[in-house]
């Protein structure tokens, strides 16, 4: 008799475990993923204005080769996070150069 | 909506159930220790320790002093001991080479059998009826012993056991001295009386003033005889026979000091069971202790109501109404279990909705935005200059952007904000264009008028 208890009180833990971790799982991941949505929207704007800037910015080429090293390395919110707001400053560095 | 409250509502109930099953499982495992065959309602102790009042006033001198009264004298009896002897038969035994016997009363502490046992002169010690010497301790094992050691207070035969046994000999064969006596009619008369009047006869020296609440004989006609313990010298007056005739068909129960019998109906089926179980368990705490006789009584009508309770005599038992818990108990774990169930099933559709459900519309604008915008680039792709390429094209990623997010369900919120910084671009790219108009502002509103 004494499995079902045990079968009982692991099927009452799961449950609520699962209750409790799976909307944070999918609201974590949905951060995630809304994040590298912003960082790689980030980078191909950096990149237009790469092409459009008539001379070169090695600083801001520096930038966005690191926002692109860490795009290939696929992280969590934070390197997203980092990613985006490098490709953004590189983005108005070749801005400035451009409008001169 | 109210269904789905309704649902939520109903998962923590079920774990609450869940919880409440668990929990009185758990507590009523604590009744299923005590075992009793066909559930006697004796108490599940027999003769309880310290409370029972099993120590008596009595105690020992110190060490020192007890062993200067061993090496004086052959036998020292402490004062309050109990235990009487055949002292013919025991020297007798002992032959050529006497030992010395310390005799101390019964119902002495830890401390104090202690500082007995430490008189290390002394050959054999006997506190109250228990006999030790050496490593061994002589205990009765019939009937016959048990009468003599608890009805008289005489170890005969466990001193002659034991001597046999401390010079490595086999014990000689009991002799049982008691004698026994009827009482006269004057000496009936005054203890009938008195049972018909309370149904205790209680003698002078007998400690029992008011006789245990047992379910042994039930009916309440059982008569309580108390005498106190009498000498073996003597022959011992037994009243039980003649109570017997004069009041036929009642249960009659006999105390001489610790000795406890039953004389009546289902005598022979009973009696000795009951006596022989008793002392045997009971006789080693009895002989050292000195308790009061209505603790020993208790503990002996408890045996009885176990013995009745067993079966073993055709009594009806008393109607018992099941215990609602017990009856239940089977049923709790798969209470449980379906509680459990239910608690899992509930929380799996909550977590499943999301999934199931058409994926989530983002807010109505947005798509509409998206197009407007889309239509907005691709006119201007087509007059765009140098000047103005460079936001017009960052404008375009940014939708591009925009659309894989929408098609991402990622948030509103994320996809306006790239919609925003889309229509920046497309706006400064307006500005650069010479001809007016297109800038989104003035765009969409044409559109959508």
């Amino acid at each position: 008799m004494g499995w079902v208890w045990a079968a009982g009180v692991v099927v009452l833990l799961g449950a609520g475990f699962a209750v409790a971790a799976v909307p944070r799982l999918r609201a974590s991941a949905l951060e995630r993923r809304t994040a590298w949505s912003s960082a790689r929207a980030g980078i191909a704007t950096a990149g237009v204005s790469r092409d459009a800037c008539p001379g070169r910015v090695p600083e801001a080429e520096a930038l966005l080769t690191r926002a692109e090293t860490i795009t290939a390395g696929r992280g969590g919110v934070t390197a997203a996070r980092e990613a985006t707001e490098l490709a953004r400053r590189a983005d108005l560095l070749w801005r400035e150069a451009a409008h001169g | 909506m109210a269904d789905r409250r309704l649902r939520e509502v109903a998962r923590w109930v079920a774990l609450a159930a869940a919880i409440a099953a668990l929990v009185v499982f758990v507590v009523a495992q604590r009744q299923s220790v005590d075992v009793s065959y066909g559930r006697s309602p004796s108490p599940p102790a027999g003769v309880t320790e310290g409370a029972a009042g099993e120590l008596s006033d009595a105690t020992v001198p110190s060490v020192e002093q007890m062993t200067a009264l061993v090496r004086a004298a052959e036998v020292v009896r402490l004062p309050g001991s109990v235990a009487r002897w055949d002292e013919q038969r025991v020297r007798a035994a002992m032959g050529a080479e006497p030992m010395r016997i310390l005799v101390a009363p019964p119902g002495l502490d830890e401390a104090e059998r202690d500082r007995v046992r430490d008189v290390k002169d002394a050959t054999i010690r006997v506190i109250g009826t228990q006999v030790t010497g050496g490593a061994y301790q002589a205990t009765g094992d019939s009937l016959d012993d048990w009468r003599a050691e608890f009805a008289a207070g005489d170890v005969t035969n466990l001193l002659i056991t034991l001597i046999a046994g401390l010079r490595e000999q086999p014990p000689p064969a009991d002799v049982d001295r008691l004698r026994w006596r009827e009482p006269t009619a004057a000496e009936l008369e005054v203890v009938a009386a008195r049972l018909r009047r309370t149904g205790l006869y209680t003698a002078p020296g007998a400690t029992l003033t008011q006789v245990p609440r047992q379910e042994a004989f039930p009916g309440g006609d059982a008569l309580y005889v108390a005498l106190p313990r009498q000498s073996p010298e003597a022959p011992l007056l037994r009243y039980g026979p003649a109570l017997t005739r004069l009041f036929p068909g009642r249960p009659i129960v006999e105390l001489h000091g610790d000795w406890i019998e039953y004389h009546g109906p289902d005598a022979g089926d009973f009696a000795e069971v009951t006596a022989a179980g008793f002392y045997a368990q009971f006789g080693d705490r009895l002989g050292r202790y000195a308790y009061p006789q209505a603790t020993v009584l208790g503990a002996y009508l408890g045996r009885v109501t176990d013995v009745r309770y067993a079966g073993l005599f055709d009594r009806p038992l008393p109607y018992r109404p099941a215990d609602p818990l017990r009856v239940a108990l089977p049923v709790l774990p798969w209470l449980f279990v379906a509680c459990a169930g239910v608690f899992f099933a509930l929380s799996v559709r909550s977590l499943l909705r999301p999934l199931r459900r058409p994926r989530s519309r983002p807010e109505p604008g947005l798509p509409a935005r998206l197009a407007g915008l889309t239509a907005l680039a691709v006119e201007m792709s087509a007059l765009t200059d140098r000047r103005s390429e460079a936001a017009l094209t960052r404008g375009i990623t940014a939708l591009t952007a925009a659309r894989s997010a929408l098609d991402d369900d990622l948030p509103d919120a994320h996809v306006r904000d790239l919609l925003a910084g889309a229509e920046a671009d497309l706006d400064e790219a307006g500005r650069l264009l010479p001809y007016p108009g297109y800038r989104p502002a003035d765009y969409l509103r044409e559109r959508l008028a």
